[in-house]
């Protein structure tokens, strides 16, 4: 039952809420920007009922993300939003589930659910705000904290090796695995769509940077950190494609792979994790959509679970159930 | 009241569990009583010995009796501590005058190789204590005629019916059960069985005798289950449709029993990847409006302590079976213990309404989880469900359960129609999921709800709409709500179980206690009273929100209480004087077992005092 008809579509003021955390020109305010023009394509375009929508989020300045909207949610504790997505995705398969975290929330203290996530293949979307400080409480060093970074916690530069979240989602067996950047609205917006549309483990990495604890030399404040991101840090992974074919791939190869880096194809899982190890003797992180799968059964195939077989909406009645229960006293006798 | 109690010893692999099992089965068939409990089963998986006690009686049995009529051993470790350390062998508790039947063929086959049985070792023993010795070769035996050495156990089964004077019919309805009817594995038992009898009848067994005639009830709805699957099957009556669970004993049956029927039912079953993981899917499902639950023992539970909180902070109802058994840390994974009760009732950080619940044998374990899932969902609360492996792990004979007596009240659950009504304002509907309302407890909804949009589920300290506060008038306001409205409105609901009076209510000695101390506690109070002393016991069912009030009136009506349990803290104890009684150290006693092994009515006699 679609409530938002198109004679009084949804508009921005009906799903926002009365949150204001972040700081200004916090990367995160992008992020949620384009994630509202998503729910308004579902909605209106796609008709969704919004009401079928579900978010969620752990701890940190990423999972304020419900604060600053209005709809359905579960705003739980540090690191633990993903087992309970699953709990809620396995018991109603009808539901779109998109769970906000960040990197510290996600990469390190919520790390066994994201892995086993991607491996059971939920059909659910990850979408990490990734800032590589832990911001909430000041600006320590975060798991994706690149080798180097000095923070509260690493006042010598950062030695231990970060996570690469998209190396891992891609070894787990995400179905769809994609970095955004939260100052491109509209390409972010293109990615939260197809995530959503995935059938199965949806991981889309945004880097979200933070204006206040994140520090490089010679670039502080909002503007100049994103600069620093976009001139010093990503690297698209269809310009990575072209431009590093040569040192990544054989003549062979190159003879054989087409012009255009190709998400769908069936080798994209090894192209990527190729491109990702070249970027990174740059120092460069790729960014882009790296990997759409959708031939492995979701977590919810495989529990025998669908919209219309939903554990949440079957009648427990007694009466509805009496002759299976009867069996069950019966193999027991 | 007549009893029989028989212990199947060998290593692991023997079969000396199937046979107990079967030979418990054959006994309900025939109108008995049976309880089959692990008697000595180590924690590892190589092929130690170990045994497993039946006890068979006339009328219900709750637990194990002292000393086993007859032993049937398949490795010398029923006879002496092969280990050549200090444990103690089932030998040591076969009756005087008891029959010991043994193998007396060599292993002939990996992995069991070693340790035959040899009697002449203990035979002091045996004489001292008048045994009847019988030896076969069942290994022997069923390689040469049957081309199966694992078929010598059902050969060995063949000699107790003879010993026990029982015919043939039942045994082979079970075999027939067990492996189908006319397959090749059928006749093979069959025969071995059938063979196993000849050999005692030509060896001249004497019969065990003193058996009263036992009369097969017709339509006999009774069931022979553990107490894992009764209160597994009563969470599927109660309509739970989602489970998730990691294996650990002595709780993994349940999540075994629920990933096999659940399904059918439409629910679903998560093996998660942790119990963190799956406290939390059972969150997560809650909130999507299933019935769900989680079995754990203490380790597992200690890793649900957060989610427990989650659960406290978002009045998500939220179901947990804890199986405790002897701890701290690994502990003693698969022997009985009560270590864990006050983390079930003060475990997880801040302050929130929960309610505690104990079973004392299946039957209750079985409808209990009417009351369990009905509380959970009337006032949005953590209902845990303690349970000792004793109970979880050891199967009964139980009277017919009927599942038609379960009433299913889900509280303040909305459906669309009720939403329309009471949230439509201004052209939307405005759902606050905290709504601060007289009794406290807000009205639910399911997610998918049409028109429902801002149910906001929260674990930070939150407003009426879910949003986070820390102001503080609305943060008093919602403790008020989780933690002392709902405790008071919990204490008066008919659903918590009073306690179980047994024994004689003139009785000035008294027993407290919970879970499966309740068999061998009621015989005491049985073999007390054959003395001329009178005694009682109040069995608890409801822990949290502490019966105070009936534990109170029952320790002010006794000269001497004993607290029975197995916990050498006392938690039990402890609580009754915290909430109950206050400290008279004079009046109350503990009676503590916390060596893994399980009471019985002579461990208990002996430590009164």
């Amino acid at each position: 039952m679609a409530v938002y008809t198109p004679e009084k579509p949804l508009t921005q003021a009906d799903i926002t809420g009365p949150g204001a955390w972040w700081c200004s020109g916090c990367g995160d305010f992008g992020v949620t920007a384009a994630f509202k023009e998503v729910l308004l394509t579902l909605v209106n375009d796609m008709k969704v009922p919004l009401e079928q929508v579900f978010i969620f989020s752990g701890i940190g300045c990423s999972s304020k993300e419900p604060e600053m909207l209005r709809v359905n949610a579960y705003h739980g504790q540090h690191g633990r939003s993903i087992p309970v997505a699953m709990g809620l995705a396995a018991a109603n398969p009808g539901l779109v589930v998109v769970d906000f975290g960040g990197d510290g929330d996600t990469y390190a203290i919520g790390m066994e659910h994201f892995v086993h996530a991607c491996i059971k293949n939920v059909n659910m979307t990850l979408i990490i705000m990734n800032n590589q400080v832990y911001g909430l409480t000041k600006g320590q060093a975060s798991p994706t904290a690149h080798l180097g970074l000095k923070t509260s916690s690493t006042p010598e530069g950062k030695k231990l090796r970060p996570v690469n979240p998209l190396k891992l989602a891609i070894a787990a067996g995400a179905a769809f695995v994609a970095r955004g950047v939260s100052w491109n609205k509209k390409e972010l917006a293109q990615l939260m769509l197809r995530a959503i549309q995935t059938k199965g483990f949806a991981l889309l990495d945004v880097f979200s940077p933070c204006v206040t604890y994140h520090r490089e030399p010679g670039f502080r404040g909002s503007g100049p950190i994103v600069d620093w991101y976009r001139t010093n840090y990503v690297l698209d992974i269809r310009d990575a494609w072209r431009e590093m074919r040569e040192q990544v791939f054989t003549p062979e190869e190159q003879a054989r792979l087409p012009a255009e880096y190709d998400p769908t194809s069936p080798e994209a899982a090894t192209h990527a994790l190729r491109l990702i190890e070249e970027a990174a003797k740059l120092g460069r992180e790729v960014t882009g959509l790296l990997l759409i799968n959708e031939s492995v059964p979701t977590m919810e195939e495989n529990l025998g679970v669908s919209k219309e077989r939903a554990p949440a909406l079957v009648d427990i009645s007694v009466r509805a159930n009496l002759k299976g229960y009867q069996e069950l006293l019966a193999e027991l006798r | 009241m007549w009893s029989v109690q028989i212990c199947g010893a060998g290593r692991a692999g023997d079969g000396t569990n199937t046979q107990v099992l079967t030979l418990g089965q054959v006994f309900k068939d025939l109108g008995a009583w049976s309880f089959i409990w692990r008697e000595e089963v180590y924690s590892n998986i190589q092929t130690r010995d170990s045994a497993f006690g039946l006890r068979v009686a006339d009328q219900p049995v709750y637990g194990p009796d002292d000393e086993f009529d007859i032993l049937e051993a398949f490795d010398q470790g029923a006879l002496v501590d092969i280990t050549g350390g200090v444990r103690v062998p089932p030998l040591a508790r076969l009756k005087k005058g008891g029959v010991l039947i043994y193998d007396s063929s060599p292993r002939l086959e990996y992995p069991n190789a070693g340790h035959e049985v040899h009697p002449e070792v203990v035979a002091d023993v045996l004489e001292r204590q008048r045994v009847r010795v019988y030896g076969f070769p069942f290994g022997q035996t069923a390689r040469e005629r049957f081309k199966n050495y694992i078929v010598r156990g059902t050969v060995a089964l063949g000699v107790v019916a003879h010993l026990l004077d029982l015919p043939d019919e039942p045994f082979l309805h079970r075999f027939r059960r067990t492996f189908g009817e006319d397959s090749d594995l059928y006749h093979m038992n069959r025969d071995a069985f059938l063979l196993g009898r000849q050999m005692a009848r030509q060896e001249g067994c004497e019969r065990l005798g003193r058996r009263p005639d036992l009369t097969p009830i017709a339509d006999d709805q009774r069931q022979l289950l553990l107490g894992n699957e009764a209160l597994a099957l009563g969470a599927i009556v109660a309509g739970c449709r989602f489970y998730a669970g990691y294996p650990i004993t002595p709780a993994s049956e349940v999540l075994e029993y629920m990933a096999e029927k659940l399904p059918r039912f439409g629910g679903a079953v998560l093996q998660a990847d942790s119990e963190m993981a799956a406290a939390h899917h059972v969150i997560g499902a809650a909130v999507a409006g299933a019935r769900s639950m989680t079995a754990t023992a203490g380790p597992g539970f200690s890793l649900m302590q957060e989610a427990i909180s989650a659960a406290g902070m978002t009045e998500t109802p939220m179901v947990i079976v804890l199986s405790q058994r002897g701890g701290p840390a690994t502990g003693l994974p698969t022997k009985v213990g009560q270590e864990d009760l006050n983390e079930a009732i003060f475990g997880g950080h801040g302050d929130f309404a929960r309610i505690v619940l104990a079973a004392s044998e299946p039957e209750e374990a079985f409808y209990i989880m009417e009351k369990v899932f009905n509380l959970a969902e009337r006032y949005q609360c953590l209902v845990i469900l303690v349970l000792d492996q004793m109970l979880a792990q050891s199967s009964y004979t139980i009277p017919p359960l009927d599942p038609s007596r379960f009433v299913i009240d889900r509280g303040k659950l909305l459906d669309a129609a009720a939403v329309e009504r009471l949230y439509r304002s201004n052209g939307r509907i405005d759902y606050k999921r905290y709504l601060l309302t007289k009794d406290g407890i807000s009205p639910r909804v399911v997610p998918g709800t049409p028109g429902v949009t801002s149910l906001y589920v929260n674990t930070n300290e939150h407003d009426e709409a879910g949003y986070i506060t820390e102001e503080m008038a609305i943060r008093k306001a919602m403790v008020e709500k989780r933690v002392i409205k709902r405790t008071a409105l919990i204490r008066q609901d008919p659903d918590l179980p009073p306690p179980r009076l047994e024994g004689d209510s003139e009785g000035r000695i008294g027993f407290i206690g919970y879970g499966s101390v309740f068999g061998p506690v009621v015989e005491t109070l049985q073999r007390l009273a054959e003395r001329g002393q009178k005694a009682k016991f109040l069995a608890l069912r409801t822990l949290w929100p502490f019966p105070s009030k009936e534990v109170k009136e029952f320790v002010r009506s006794c000269d001497r209480v004993y607290v029975v349990e197995y916990s050498a803290g006392a938690q039990l104890l402890g609580l009754v004087q915290r909430e109950a009684t206050g400290p008279m150290p004079r009046k109350l006693r503990s009676i503590l077992r916390y060596d893994g092994r399980p009471m019985t009515p002579g461990y208990i006699l002996a430590e009164m005092k």
